[in-house]
């Protein structure tokens, strides 16, 4: 697959700060990109370069092939920023219009309905969007990014402020968009829950550095410590837990009620305990791989960077 | 300039519907009426003296200057004041600038299509009320003394041509200042300038009135516009999307 975004060695500084130090990541067609990293680690400012709002000092970046810096780039790319930037005084409509003439489409009216009923507003379609909800606002944000049907959207935390059931409302929104439309999704957001659930990759960013970036399942295998969980029909005995605990390749760590935790050793594998554990007359229920969560990862990973 | 007639026909209606457009126009009806009233009364006073035509003409002239260069700078200052700069401090602080500028629109498109936008509207507005001066001192004053109409070409050019020149480079100017600094330095130039050009006009028709039926004094006011372009022209070099954006309230990491 393609390239959607592609950084290469951006650095950005505003006065004496250096913003963004030699960042280089790449975001494939058909992603659900996740852009994780606390405040002021740099996204926002990844995000305006993205837009062609910055301009970085060096490295290079584009967008389905084009330099972010020419207009025809951000012909290809929707976008929510933090502030949904959305006219007040107009109307839904009027605001989806005026984006779409913006982009140059000639008879945008059929795309707008359309996309007015996928965001579910088009029986609010006429009201001036001062008088709509946050959750309303962003899903109405995320209307006019797909306006002018562009393949790439580019979203700012694009939950952030907005109540739990909004929250719902603007990630069905976006895993529609994915899946329904076939959207490439790049997503900054706080929100490791969210992250975690909708995206397939992802990089983290702190003080301006790429810390972490990768497959999302393939970091939380890697970051799990190859943990395995078996869980019994019963706890098992305390001899044949002291027994199991000493046969050391098993790499038996805890007991918790029914369910052991293993790391073998290499060359161990789990059918291997299985057996062994039905052998000794265990009823097995069920056998996980345990994965890392992604607010595991995301806190060992900004551990590992604090200075000490 | 792709894109630039959307934002000026964007910002023109929101002009239209915003209550400052109510305020404006309410205050420029009072100035236009009292204007077309008040002036053929002091006009028809002084003719009334028994003023011979070449005694007259100076007086004319003067009545005449002073209506064709005060109505329409009153109007655009008017129009300009309250349109130009809080409009753009709104949009710099609540988002919609950058969301505009994250679009194929270049910056230079987006501050043509904002200073056209007001300065529409208020150069229309200006032509009528100027308009309506001029004809309410001629067929109630003029008209009736002279058998004629008077409107010197000068003045004519002056009123409806580099005046509104003038205040065009005025507002681009005051664009750019509120697009890439604080909005609030774009009010001040443009009242500013606007209140040292009202006074240029008020002395020289109080002192040198004759100049303003001029040819040299429409040049001055070509001068001026272009002098005015020229240093908006030079400050475009600094118009860009980042500057902008790092003058727009919101945090940069």
């Amino acid at each position: 697959m393609s390239d959607a975004i592609r950084l290469e060695g951006i650095s950005k500084q505003l006065g004496e700060r250096e913003i963004l130090r030699n960042l280089s990541f790449t975001a494939k067609q058909g992603d659900i990109f996740g852009y994780l990293g606390p405040n002021g680690a740099g996204k926002t400012t990844t995000i305006r370069i993205l837009l062609g709002l910055l301009k970085p000092n060096s490295g290079k970046a584009t967008i389905l092939g084009e330099d972010v810096s020419r207009d025809e780039a951000r012909r290809k790319v929707g976008f929510v920023l933090e502030n949904d930037g959305l006219y007040d005084n107009k109307t839904a409509e009027e605001n989806l219009w005026y984006y779409a003439r913006i982009y140059g489409m000639a008879k945008p009216a059929e795309r707008i309905d359309r996309i007015l009923n996928l965001v579910e507003l088009r029986d609010r379609a006429k009201d001036k969007v001062g008088t709509y909800s946050k959750g309303m606002r962003q899903r109405l944000a995320l209307a006019r990014a797909m306006t002018h049907n562009s393949e790439l959207l580019v979203l700012d935390e694009p939950t952030a402020g907005v109540d739990p059931s909004g929250q719902i409302e603007v990630r069905e929104v976006i895993l529609n968009m994915a899946y329904r439309e076939g959207k490439t999704i790049f997503l900054s957001s706080h929100n490791l829950g969210e992250v975690q659930r909708i995206c397939n990759r992802i990089a983290l960013i702190d003080r301006g550095e790429i810390k972490l970036y990768g497959e999302l399942e393939q970091l939380q295998r890697e970051m799990s410590g190859n943990e395995v969980e078996i869980e019994t029909t019963e706890a098992i005995s305390e001899p044949l837990f002291a027994e199991l605990k000493s046969l050391s390749p098993l790499g038996l760590r805890d007991r918790k009620d029914r369910v052991l935790t293993f790391v073998p050793q290499e060359g161990v594998r789990i059918p291997d305990i299985v057996s062994l554990l039905v052998r000794q007359g265990v009823e097995i229920e069920g056998v996980s791989k345990k994965e890392a969560s992604l607010e595991e990862i995301y806190s060992a990973i900004l551990k590992e960077v604090e200075p000490s | 300039m792709k894109g630039m007639p959307v934002v000026l026909q964007s910002d023109v209606g929101d002009i239209l519907h915003s209550r400052g457009f109510l305020i404006v126009a309410i205050i420029i009806g009072v100035i236009t009426v009292g204007a077309a009233v008040g002036v053929p009364i002091a006009l028809n006073w002084w003719l009334a003296t028994g003023l011979v035509w070449e005694e007259a003409k100076p007086l004319l002239e003067l009545f005449m200057g002073l209506a064709v260069n005060y109505v329409p700078l009153i109007v655009l200052f008017t129009c300009m004041a309250t349109w130009a700069t809080d409009p753009i401090a709104k949009e710099k602080a609540k988002g919609p600038i950058e969301s505009l500028l994250a679009t194929p629109l270049t910056a230079r498109a987006v501050w043509i299509g904002k200073s056209l936008a007001i300065f529409l509207p208020a150069y229309i507005i200006g032509l009528i009320a100027t308009l309506i001066v001029i004809l309410a001192m001629n067929l109630a004053s003029i008209l009736p003394t002279t058998g004629h109409f008077v409107l010197p070409l000068p003045e004519a050019f002056t009123s409806f041509l580099l005046l509104p020149l003038l205040m065009f480079a005025l507002i681009s100017l005051g664009v750019i200042f509120s697009l890439i600094t604080n909005p609030v330095i774009g009010q001040t130039i443009i009242i500013f300038v606007g209140v040292l050009l009202l006074q240029v006009v008020g002395q020289v028709g109080g002192r040198i009135w004759w100049l303003l039926a001029s040819w040299d004094y429409a040049l001055y006011n070509l001068a001026g516009a272009a002098l005015l372009g020229m240093i908006a022209f030079y400050l475009l070099r600094s118009l860009s999307k980042e500057k902008i954006i790092l003058s727009s309230k919101g945090k940069w990491a």
